[in-house]
């Protein structure tokens, strides 16, 4: 190049400025094609006819039952079941666990939230199954929720440091736990079996990333599991289940499927 | 035009091409790279069989960036895809603009290409020893950044053997 003269013109500049706007366009047309109210919502997933949603399964009725109760709040006779697959060491998970909050909070007993351990068997989640177990271990004194915000709510703190098991027995201490117990509990059998079922009941459905989530049995993509998305979807499942004549009161209006 | 001089020619104008097939290349690793973050975005399987297992790859915690104030996420969830698009848009800007003739930008290729090239051996080691896992696309996206750095490589043995 170094005989090539300096050139004056402006044909890079225009190939740099079209090659950036095919990108930024580009990009952001395939993306938005795939938003919630465009063509993903769930209704269309029922109906088998969602082209840009391939990953959106209905639960086949012979799939493992996972860990039987499961773990769940609101009521379990609710026309709309939310059931959400996590791992406590996946980021994702933890920044979804507030919407899940907000969620169950605006719905109360109109729906019926299942969490489900799904600790993923890689390296990098190294202390993700003992987590679930802890978890379970403190539902055996009925305090898996408090344990699983704990978890959640500090995971940056307990991922990073070697004496993890000591942060969680504080934390035990903290939801009021029975610990001499709870430690007993973690390292049965029974603790560890139920996280088992719920991962066989992940690996039945194909669920392949964390955090995966179902409404009615048919997956949501992950660009709908915000507190805008899971309204929307909601708000038209309590709508399609309600009896003819009654409306049941969407909780987000503004985001009520047409 | 001596017999020598003939072969100086023609590795003159070798050295004027690879920066515009560096361009290309960097394209191809644009188009990958915008793959991916939309497949991110849209919470969809990207095409996968064989040997791969892109799920576990792209699921990792290794495949997206989040920042932390605290435990409040602030970032949360951008993939890294999206610093890759990034990363071959500068390369391909440097490469064009070399190509085009300005001496100054083919130097800053090679430190863009050499830094990728550098990530992409990191990439690639998390896959291979610590998620044991592969994904084809950021196998594909390592090859592309590979032949960035060999380009750069090749460029420079050109350039000694003209001067």
């Amino acid at each position: 190049m170094k005989n090539t003269p300096q050139t004056k013109s402006n044909a890079p500049m225009l190939i740099i400025g079209a090659v950036l706007v095919i990108a930024l366009l580009g990009g952001w047309y395939l993306i938005s094609s795939s938003k919630p109210g465009t063509n993903s919502n769930i209704a269309k997933a029922n109906n088998g006819n969602s082209a840009s949603t391939p990953k959106q399964p209905t639960v086949p009725a012979n799939a493992p039952q996972g860990a039987t109760p499961p773990n769940q709040t609101g009521s379990a006779t609710a026309l709309v079941t939310i059931e959400e697959f996590a791992d406590f060491q996946c980021p994702q998970c933890a920044a979804t666990h507030p919407i899940m909050n907000e969620i169950k909070s605006t719905y109360g007993s109109r729906i019926r939230f299942i969490y489900r351990n799904y600790p993923l068997d890689i390296p990098a989640h190294d202390k993700s199954y003992d987590a679930s177990v802890a978890a379970e271990a403190a539902g055996m004194q009925n305090k898996f929720w408090d344990m699983q915000n704990m978890l959640f709510s500090n995971q940056k703190a307990w991922t990073a440091d070697p004496n993890f098991k000591q942060i969680w027995k504080d934390y035990a201490q903290k939801i009021g736990l029975d610990v001499p117990k709870w430690e007993n509990d973690m390292a049965g059998i029974a603790a560890r079996a139920r996280v088992d079922e719920d991962k066989k009941r992940a690996k039945g459905l194909n669920v392949s990333s964390t955090p995966t989530v179902f409404i009615n049995n048919v997956e949501i993509p992950f660009a709908q599991v915000n507190v805008a998305g899971l309204k929307q979807i909601i708000d038209a499942e309590l709508q399609k289940a309600a009896p003819q004549g009654q409306q049941p009161a969407p909780a987000a209006p503004a985001n009520a499927v047409k | 035009m001596t017999e020598t001089e003939a072969p100086k020619i023609e590795e003159k104008s070798t050295i004027a091409k690879l920066p515009i097939l560096a361009a290309l290349v960097a394209l191809a690793g644009i188009a990958d790279a915008i793959f991916l973050t939309v497949h991110h975005y849209n919470a969809e399987p990207v095409p996968c069989g064989g040997p791969f297992d892109c799920e576990m790859v792209l699921s990792s915690p290794y495949s997206t960036l989040s920042g932390f104030v605290g435990n409040v996420p602030v970032i949360g969830d951008m993939p890294l895809s999206i610093f890759g698009a990034v990363a071959y848009f500068i390369a391909f800007c440097f490469a064009i603009l070399a190509a085009f003739g300005d001496r100054r930008t083919w130097p800053l290729f090679g430190v863009q290409s050499t830094l990728m090239a550098t990530f992409a051996c990191y990439l690639f080691y998390l896959q291979s020893v610590v998620i044991r896992a592969y994904c084809q696309w950021c196998l594909i996206s390592a090859g592309i950044s590979a032949a960035l750095f060999i380009i750069f490589i090749i460029s420079i043995f050109v350039k000694r053997r003209t001067a």
